[in-house]
């Protein structure tokens, strides 16, 4: 049986992943994409602890943090979207300034 | 025997998990940076599944890697992005900084893991038990729809919000007017002004029909007439 610490070590090590890929990316979309890697690390500490304590509270979190995930994709690439309209660039440097 | 089969499982998943984040990051191109994470949310879902919870590891697979990922692929697409071009970074020491930072925020996790460890072990760990039913759909339904009901019912307003909240954003603005439009007047195009002009589109300004018609001279015997 593998011990419950080496998956909490695995999302620890996912989610430093993806802060560390939120602050180095200058891409609008890989930056979003780091993101959902940090949700999903999240997600497998849930399922993990769910899983050992036999609650399944932590799989009905982890329903709706994937809810809150599918909700931010949608809302999240249309600002990208809008962005990109607007300047003709993803690259978060160029988006500085809140006017136009 | 079993014993080291779900270890092999175990290592293989997270290695893949582990490799295809870090590609995700290392990648300049948007395209391969969600090919990989694509791996990483299907190395989640076997993970998940040595965890004895298979309608996550479904629901992973449908939302994660079918409806997220397609429709971050599709904006990549979409606004044919190509690879990030090296330019003159302006924070010179972002990198070293995330590294930094990351080690960190690690140091930090691996701290309460190992402070966590020392506390008593679960009260009913997986191995001595007989089979779970935790993960199974049918508790996941019975859980969703007694004790967390009303989080399902805000998650779906929650959902409703997102879907006009995307809509309105990715809605096209109405292109903006050329020439200088004089507040109250309105721009019309000649065909509505003078329907015998069908098919013309010249803009004319003016406060009322009648007066662009006068502007541009037409229609003068129906004025006289008036």
């Amino acid at each position: 049986m593998i011990p419950m610490s080496w998956y909490l070590a695995l999302s620890a090590v996912l989610f430093t992943i993806g802060v560390a890929g939120v602050i180095i990316k200058r891409n609008a979309i890989a930056m979003f994409m780091c993101i959902e890697l940090m949700l999903n690390s999240v997600n497998l500490t849930f399922i993990a602890l769910s899983s050992f304590f036999r609650d399944v509270s932590g799989q009905l979190f982890v329903f709706i943090v994937m809810t809150v995930a599918a909700a931010e994709a949608a809302v999240g690439l249309g600002i990208i979207i809008t962005v990109f309209r607007n300047r003709e660039s993803l690259d978060v440097d160029d988006a500085s300034v809140l006017r136009d | 025997m079993s014993d080291i089969l779900t270890f092999i499982v175990f290592i293989l998943l997270a290695g893949l998990a582990i490799g295809s984040a870090l590609a995700m990051v290392a990648q300049r191109n948007p395209l391969y940076s969600a090919i990989s994470l694509i791996g990483v949310f299907g190395a989640l879902a076997g993970l998940y599944l040595t965890l004895a919870a298979p309608f996550i590891a479904a629901v992973q697979i449908i939302v994660y890697a079918g409806a997220i990922m397609v429709l971050v692929v599709f904006v990549i697409m979409l606004l044919n992005v190509e690879e990030e071009v090296r330019r003159p970074v302006r924070l010179r020491y972002l990198v070293p900084t995330a590294v930094l930072l990351a080690a960190v925020l690690f140091a930090e996790a691996a701290f309460i893991l190992f402070y966590v460890n020392d506390a008593p072990a679960p009260p009913s760990p997986l191995a001595t038990a007989e089979p779970s039913t935790t993960g199974l759909t049918a508790s996941i339904g019975t859980g969703l729809f007694t004790t967390y009901l009303l989080p399902f019912e805000i998650t779906s307003i929650l959902i409703l919000m997102a879907l006009v909240g995307a809509m309105t954003l990715a809605r096209r603005t109405a292109a903006r007017p050329q020439d200088l439009v004089v507040p109250g007047a309105q721009v019309l195009p000649l065909q509505m002004v003078e329907p015998a002009r069908v098919g013309d589109d010249t803009p004319v300004r003016s406060d009322t029909t009648a007066e662009a018609a006068r502007t541009l001279g037409l229609n003068e015997q129906e004025q006289t007439r008036e």
